[in-house]
């Protein structure tokens, strides 16, 4: 449909007992930033099991012990691409690729939004409900 | 007196991975009741002894805590380093701008509450006073990038 946003995932939805996740994407990058501790790198490992399964076989993950980022980055196409550390990690050449490589979504953990095509929708925190986690917007 | 640097450098003085130097090094340091009511504060997390800890989200080692909480040790462990904070949600910068004699490196500004009194300096050259100085250091530096199209 014209004007309609190509997503990988519109919801990555699992439970990691107790909690249930359901996470749902408005745009291409998301940023998930708010307060240290709310659980994003809690979220990254879970992750690191989810995309073994076939549904979710599309999310790459990127850390601070990731070997080559920019390259491992630059040849991901059709993928799910998460990456924790993002504040530390991201250079303008992979903000570069991540803004014209629209094959891709992304759900970069940061607070830092300079540089990326980012829109009002891109900012999300992670939020902790009854045992149930989802993305909200940033306020 | 906080000291900030907006110019990123690398050398041994300086902490820029903060999760990896503390996995490394402040994890096996001991801790004092100090920290472990700021690693309460920030992580919710009780810490046993042993240093194991537990959150919300379960049990774990002292290596499990938040990128911000480690960051936030890094710094009270190593008050001689200079301590990339970039890292650090809002929670946890705030508590930083409650230090004295500390070290930091940020790049940009962050939205965060600062106390009126804070001294902070700058590159070693301009000293400021609480959230308002720091506001407007960050206007007039935007203003000098922006000259400088950097």
């Amino acid at each position: 449909m014209k004007g309609e946003k190509h997503l990988i995932y519109k919801k990555i939805l699992f439970k990691a007992d107790p909690f249930s996740y359901d996470l749902e994407f408005d745009d291409r990058i998301t940023l998930v930033g708010g307060d240290s501790g709310t659980g994003k790198t809690v979220l990254y490992e879970i992750l690191e099991d989810l995309r073994l399964t076939d549904e979710y076989k599309a999310i790459k993950l990127f850390n601070y012990k990731s070997d080559d980022i920019v390259t491992s980055i630059k040849q991901c196409r059709h993928n799910f691409i998460v990456v924790d550390n993002a504040d530390i990690l991201l250079d303008d050449d992979i903000k570069k690729f991540i803004n014209f490589e629209f094959s891709n979504q992304y759900m970069l953990f940061s607070r830092n939004c300079d540089g990326l095509n980012v829109s009002d929708n891109s900012f999300k925190v992670l939020k902790l409900n009854d045992n149930r986690i989802t993305l909200e917007e940033e306020l | 007196m906080i000291d900030i640097y907006t110019e990123k450098k690398e050398s041994k003085d300086w902490i820029l991975q903060n999760d990896l130097y503390f996995n490394l090094n402040t994890s096996n340091e001991d801790l004092s009741d100090e920290d472990i009511k700021l690693i309460k504060q920030i992580d919710g997390a009780k810490i046993t002894p042993d240093k194991h800890i537990e959150t919300k989200y379960g049990i774990g080692t002292i290596r499990n805590l938040s990128s911000g909480c480690k960051t936030l040790l890094n710094i009270v462990k190593h008050p001689e380093k200079v301590v990339c904070v970039e890292e650090c949600g809002p929670n946890v910068l705030q508590v930083i701008f409650t230090m004295d004699d500390i070290k930091i490196y940020m790049s940009r500004p962050s939205l965060f509450a600062i106390p009126n009194d804070v001294k902070i300096r700058f590159n070693d050259t301009d000293v400021v006073t609480g959230g308002t100085g720091y506001q407007r250091w960050w206007s007039r530096e935007y203003e000098r990038r922006e000259a400088l199209d950097l």
